[in-house]
């Protein structure tokens, strides 16, 4: 499926109309009100936000247009950025839901999977993923939470580590391994797992910044029809891997673009915003050379990023090229974060609250550097990333494993 | 020139390490952030056990190779007390301790705010609030705190009450300037800078115990830790980025003893080579904690790890009195184009003459 072409006139009558619409809909306090919101608070603004652009047709762009999106990739582009340009809050809650669940059921799920989870997302269905385990983070397919093959359905025990916002999911996109005796990557089963199921019990985590959106689910007993199985038994690893590559550069479109367009700018700002005496950063020739830098990486990015998003469409997109992106980004975001850290010195420490539904550049830098390790470790680390780009990419040979 | 430390120092060090851990060991910081109030108790005992309130850093190369082992002690149990400024403490005992503050001139008022990398003056109106003038990691201890300045100024501050949790502040608190309790001695004198010269090596000493315990963490945990059917350490990828932390912190070691023997023989370049020790340490430890967090995914970011009390407690001296380009700022500016004399440079005495213009 290729996007149709679209005329630099109508791109610019497109970017007109999404200004338009942000100068009407963005909501002008949502950075105050959002700051230090309940989790009540924060749901409810999510979804409301939510709803808001899904009116306009801009919640779910990406998704074909049978199901309420369709818009073309030039657009797409110019609409995540209109989006950041005007400081608009991000979909944080709704993230997994829309990218990773959304291709999960579009590439593999069943008609009737489709038919009822995808119109829901779009009323407000949230959803978690339940892949880590404390023994399996970066060797995922080594997990051990069981589901045993019970009546009509499947029983499912075990423990899920680092589920973004499980406090708030409805579902849970689930593996599990079905067959103990098979080679681990043979035996795991991909499930649809409705959280109110009796037998989960969902904590919080807390982290070294005092915030707790990540969860531990831990799985006692909990019954899934086998209705909510996606793809075959047993081919769980399969459907994941072929999901989670396709939602990558999707993802990755909006972030960079909300990066080069919010973050990048908030961080010119804060070069330009005089310190406690009145000298500004900006005046530094150094803090200069590191702005041009910083600058041209990040443009660098949002072209890698584009570029992938076409070729996926196209079909041609090469085996490694999300592994590319997400490197590339996390690592750029990592580095962009930590000079705004350096840069906003001291005071930057003092802040501890950064407003709820802000991207991963709010401004409240230092939050923003910690929070920068959700993007080089969880998803696949760096480390698995290069090993990806090495031996898929080049050609390299394997690292050699030690049996086991 | 022998950098080495005493084999006396080296032992104190050893003593200093198991009396801290028979105190508690990492529990000691976590503790004293539940409970702010128990700080110096938890730790003070222990100091006065080891005889630390003996021991003169002035007083000689002993002495002083004995303090920076027992800061970096301090170091590698984040203890939440601050071992370097309470032992830099002026001799006659006049005040709790001796903090380095950023900016010139008696109390640092007339320069630059102690905001990290934020240079510029203190706003008055702002005087006490962390990020807005002086500020060092003191609170709830002592009151009167003696400061000195990056042009050897020195002055009194009082510690201001803290306005946020240990937690959040890891006990960095303001310090006011107080005009009235500035010493009657002049205040540029060679004194003042060989405070300076052993405000900024001490603290050093402490950031050096983090990152010695960083790179122990991480060791343990890639050895322990195992994916793909064989501990992450058999990884190379995993290995060579720990081989890269574990080369700046040795050589940061090495110039840590090469700034301590430049305060011990009273050198002339010693806050030239406090303040190159000190950017160096600083680099180090971005690395060092770059990679011992990353290497131990997100539970390095949760408290339920020790590197995570070590990387949290790091903040205060890695940013007080000055950040890393700040610090950078600093020492540029005071070598110019002569650089460093380095450690086979002839002896150049203070300069105590009065320049005229």
């Amino acid at each position: 499926m290729t996007s149709p072409a679209i005329s630099t006139a109508d791109l610019a009558e497109f970017r007109a109309e999404v200004r338009r619409w942000c100068r009407a809909e963005v909501p002008s306090d949502w950075r105050r009100t959002q700051a230090g919101a309940s989790d009540d608070e924060f749901v409810r603004f999510q979804q409301e936000w939510f709803q808001r652009l899904r009116t306009a047709g801009f919640a779910v762009p990406h998704w074909p247009a049978e199901w309420g999106g369709g818009m073309p990739v030039a657009q797409q582009v110019v609409l995540y950025q209109e989006l950041a340009a005007h400081d608009a809050p991000r979909l944080v809650l709704g993230f997994v839901s829309i990218h990773h669940a959304a291709s999960t059921l579009l590439a593999a799920g069943t008609d009737e999977q489709r038919r009822r989870h995808l119109p829901a997302i779009l009323d407000g269905e949230i959803w978690v993923q339940g892949f880590s385990e404390p023994e399996a983070g970066s060797d995922l397919a080594s997990l051990r939470t069981t589901a045993r093959r019970e009546g009509d359905g499947f029983v499912v025990d075990g423990q899920k580590l680092w589920a973004s916002g499980a406090a708030h999911a409805d579902w849970c996109l689930l593996l599990a391994r079905t067959d103990p005796a098979a080679p681990k990557r043979r035996g795991i089963s991909y499930f649809l797992m409705d959280m109110r199921t009796p037998g989960i019990d969902v904590r919080p985590v807390r982290n070294a910044a005092g915030e707790s959106h990540f969860c531990e689910i831990f799985l006692n007993g909990v019954v899934i029809p086998a209705e909510n199985l996606v793809g075959p038994v047993d081919q769980g690893w399969q459907v994941a891997q072929s999901t989670l590559s396709a939602e990558r550069g999707m993802t990755m479109l909006e972030l960079a673009e909300r990066l080069g367009n919010a973050g990048f700018r908030w961080l010119v700002e804060t070069c330009r915003t005089p310190g406690p005496g009145g000298g500004r950063p900006v005046d530094d020739p150094r803090v200069l050379d590191r702005l041009a830098e910083l600058d041209t990486e990040i443009a660098g990015l949002r072209a890698l990023c584009r570029g992938l998003v076409e070729r996926h469409e196209a079909g041609t997109a090469g085996p490694v090229e999300a592994s590319v992106v997400k490197l590339y980004y996390s690592e750029l975001l990592q580095r962009t974060m930590d000079f705004a850290v350096e840069v906003a010195g001291l005071p930057a420490h003092a802040e501890l609250r950064k407003p709820a539904s802000s991207g991963w550049e709010s401004g409240a830098w230092v939050l923003d550097f910690i929070g920068s390790w959700e993007w080089t470790i969880p998803g696949g680390t760096s480390e698995i990333q290069r090993t990806i780009i090495g031996e898929r990419g080049l050609g390299l040979p394997r690292e050699p494993v030690v049996s086991s | 020139m022998n950098t080495e430390l005493s084999e006396e120092a080296v032992e104190y060090g050893r003593t200093a390490l198991r009396a801290f851990e028979a105190a508690g060991g990492d529990q000691i910081v976590q503790d004293a952030e539940r409970e702010p109030a128990r700080r110096a108790d938890l730790v003070e005992p222990v100091l006065a056990e080891l005889g630390a309130w003996d021991l003169d850093p002035r007083g000689g190369a002993d002495e002083l190779e004995a303090v920076a082992a027992l800061c970096r002690v301090a170091g590698w149990w984040a203890l939440p007390y601050p071992v370097a400024e309470r032992l830099a403490r002026p001799a006659d005992g006049s005040t709790d301790g001796l903090v380095v503050i950023a900016g010139t001139g008696p109390g640092g008022a007339a320069g630059a705010a102690g905001a990290g990398d934020a240079r510029d003056a203190g706003d008055a109106g702002d005087a006490g609030l962390v990020g807005y003038g002086p500020a060092a990691p003191v609170a709830g201890l002592g009151r009167r705190w003696s400061t000195v300045t990056f042009d050897g100024g020195r002055g009194v501050a009082t510690a201001a009450p803290p306005t946020t949790t240990p937690r959040y502040g890891a006990f960095v608190t303001g310090l006011v300037d107080d005009p009235a309790l500035v010493p009657s001695q002049a205040s540029r004198d060679g004194d003042g800078l060989a405070d300076l010269a052993l405000g900024l090596v001490l603290p050093c000493w402490t950031l050096l115990g983090m990152l010695d315990r960083a790179i122990d963490l991480t060791r343990a945990h890639v050895l322990a830790r195992e994916q793909f059917g064989q501990p992450l350490a058999r990884f190379q990828g995993v290995q060579f980025q720990l081989t890269d932390a574990e080369v700046e912190r040795l050589g940061v070691e090495e110039l840590a003893k090469y700034a301590l023997w430049a305060v011990a023989t009273g050198r002339g370049e010693a806050v030239d080579d406090a303040l190159a020790l000190r950017l160096a340490i600083l680099e180090a430890a971005d690395q060092v904690f770059r990679v011992a967090h990353q290497l131990h995914g997100a539970m390095g970011f949760c408290d339920e790890t020790t590197l995570s009390w070590i990387s949290r407690y790091s903040q205060p001296v890695r940013r007080l009195p000055l950040g890393l380009s700040a610090t950078r700022d600093e020492l540029t500016r005071r070598i110019g184009r002569a650089g460093l004399a380095g450690p086979f440079a002839p002896r150049r005495e203070p300069n105590l003459e009065v320049q005229p213009l």
